[in-house]
C-alpha cells in the first residue's frame, strides 16, 4: 500500500467533515506535502456535492428572497471588495510613482540640457579669458623684458630726458610702470616708486634699477586695492628700499 | 466542454465578479438560480423550514460579504454553495461552531455535470446511482453526509467494523462520481 492508498478512505471522511482526532491530524499533515491527495480531496468534495444535489426539490418561501435582498441592501458596498481596493490603491501608487519618475526624467533632461549649455558657455568664456591672459602676459613680457628695445620719441632738437610712464587701475590695485633714460645709480642706491594718494602718506610702489640703456620697470607691485592716486613719484633710496621717502622726489607724475 | 456548459460556468463567474463590485442585482440572480439547492440540503439535514431558511440566509450572505472565497476556476458555484450549506447545517445540527472557513473549501466538480440544460439528467444519474448501491453502503453515505456522523458513530449504530464503514463511504462517493461522468 502506498501513501495515497493509505489515506484514501480518510480523505473521503475528511471531505465529508467527519474525520476527527489523530486520524485527521495525520491526514492533514500528509495533505500539506501531497498535491495529489489535495486534488483527490477536492474531487471527493465534488462527489459530496452531488450527494447534496440529491436532496434537491424543495423551494424556499418568497420571504427568504426578500429577507436576503434586504440584508444585502443593508450591507451595500459602495466601493469594490477590500482586495480590489488594495489593488486600486496599489495600482494608483504605481501610476503615481510612474508619473513621478517620468516627471523627474523630463526635469533631469531639462536640467542636463541647461547644465550642458552652461558648461559650453563657461568653456567658451574660459577659452576667451585664457586667450586674454596669454595676450596680457605677452604684453607685460614685452614691456618689462630687459631685452626689449625701448624707443622714446622727443623733439629732434631736445636731448633725451629721464621719463617714466605709470599705468594704474585703482579698483584692482594694478600698476605697470615703465622708465627710460634713467641715470645710472651707485650700487648702494636704488630708485623707488611711490603712489601718492589724495589723502595720506606716500605708499611704496616698487623698486627698480635701470639697465645699461637707462630703462627700468615695475610690474604689479603689491598695492592696496581701491586707493585713488593723486600722482606717482620716484625717489632715490638705499638699495634695500625704504618704507617712506627719505629724499625729495626726482620725478613727479602728471595725468596724461 | 460544450458551449452550453461554458456559458453557464462563465455566467456564474460573471455574476460573482459583479457581486465583488457590489452589484445587488447580480446577487438576486444568483439567489434565483441556486437557492433551491442550498435550501433543500439544509432542509434535508435539519428537517425544519425555519432553520433551513436561516442557513439559506447565512450561506448567501457569506457569498455577498466574501465573494472572493469562491474560485470559479476550481469548481461550480452550485456545488460550492451546496457543500457550504451542508457543512453549516451539520454544524447547527450537532450544535457546534463552524469548523471550516468558506475560503478553505474547494469543490471540484466537472462542469459538464452541472450545466443547466442537463440539470434534470444529472439528478437522474445521482438518484439512479444511489438507488443502485447496496443499502448498507447508501445508508453509511447518507448517515455521514446528511447526519454528519463519524465513521465510529455509524459503526456503533450499524454494528459494522470501522474499516468497513470507511471503505463503504469512500466507495459510495466514487460510485456517484463515475455515474455522473459517464
Amino acid at each position: 500500500m502506498n501513501a495515497h492508498e493509505q489515506f484514501a478512505d480518510d480523505l473521503a471522511l475528511l471531505a465529508l467533515g467527519t474525520l476527527d482526532g489523530a486520524e485527521r491530524v495525520r491526514v492533514e499533515a500528509h495533505l500539506r506535502e501531497c498535491a495529489a491527495c489535495r486534488g483527490e480531496l477536492e474531487r471527493l468534495r465534488g462527489d459530496a456535492a452531488l450527494l447534496a444535489f440529491s436532496a434537491g426539490g424543495a423551494r424556499p418561501p418568497a420571504r427568504s428572497r426578500e429577507r436576503l435582498l434586504a440584508a444585502v441592501a443593508g450591507e451595500a458596498r459602495r466601493a469594490p471588495a477590500p482586495r480590489v481596493r488594495r489593488r486600486a490603491w496599489w495600482s494608483g501608487l504605481q501610476w503615481a510613482a510612474a508619473a513621478a519618475v517620468l516627471a523627474m526624467f523630463f526635469l533631469l533632461v531639462r536640467q542636463n540640457g541647461e547644465l550642458k549649455q552652461r558648461v559650453d558657455q563657461l568653456a567658451a568664456s574660459s577659452a576667451s579669458e585664457q586667450q586674454q591672459l596669454i595676450q596680457a602676459r605677452q604684453l607685460i613680457t614685452a614691456l618689462s623684458d630687459a631685452d626689449a628695445d625701448h624707443f622714446v620719441l622727443v623733439s629732434s632738437k631736445t636731448p633725451p630726458q629721464p621719463q617714466g610712464r605709470a599705468i594704474y587701475l585703482a579698483k584692482s590695485g594694478t600698476l605697470v610702470f615703465l622708465a627710460s633714460n634713467m641715470p645710472a645709480l651707485p650700487p648702494e642706491k636704488i630708485y623707488e616708486l611711490w603712489l601718492i594718494p589724495a589723502n595720506g602718506a606716500p605708499i611704496p610702489a616698487g623698486l627698480f634699477r635701470p639697465n645699461a640703456e637707462g630703462s627700468g620697470s615695475v610690474v604689479r607691485p603689491p598695492l592696496p586695492v581701491g586707493v585713488e592716486a593723486k600722482t606717482f613719484a620716484i625717489t632715490v633710496e638705499p638699495k634695500e628700499g625704504s618704507p617712506a621717502p627719505t629724499s625729495q622726489p626726482i620725478m613727479l607724475g602728471t595725468r596724461g | 466542454m460544450s458551449r452550453a456548459a461554458s456559458d453557464v460556468v462563465s455566467t456564474d463567474a460573471m455574476l460573482v465578479s459583479a457581486i465583488r463590485s457590489g452589484d445587488q442585482t447580480a446577487m438576486a440572480e444568483i439567489y434565483d438560480r441556486h437557492s433551491n439547492v442550498v435550501y433543500s440540503v439544509a432542509l434535508r439535514i435539519l428537517g425544519d423550514t425555519g432553520a433551513a431558511e436561516d442557513i439559506l440566509q447565512d450561506v448567501f450572505m457569506q457569498l455577498w460579504r466574501n465573494p472572493r472565497a469562491f474560485d470559479a476556476n476550481r469548481g461550480s458555484l452550485p456545488a460550492w454553495l451546496a457543500v457550504i450549506s451542508r457543512n453549516r447545517a451539520i454544524d447547527l445540527l450537532r450544535k457546534r461552531r463552524p469548523e471550516t472557513d468558506i475560503e478553505e473549501i474547494v469543490v471540484n466538480v466537472e462542469p459538464d455535470m452541472v450545466r443547466g440544460a442537463e440539470w434534470s439528467l444529472l439528478l437522474g444519474k445521482i438518484r439512479g446511482a444511489l438507488a443502485g448501491m447496496p443499502d448498507a453502503q447508501r445508508l453509511a453515505l447518507e448517515m455521514s453526509f446528511f447526519e454528519g456522523l463519524t465513521h465510529g458513530e455509524i459503526a456503533q449504530k450499524t454494528g459494522e467494523p470501522l474499516g468497513t464503514i470507511k471503505t463503504r463511504i469512500r466507495a459510495g462517493l466514487i460510485a456517484l462520481r463515475k455515474a455522473c461522468t459517464r
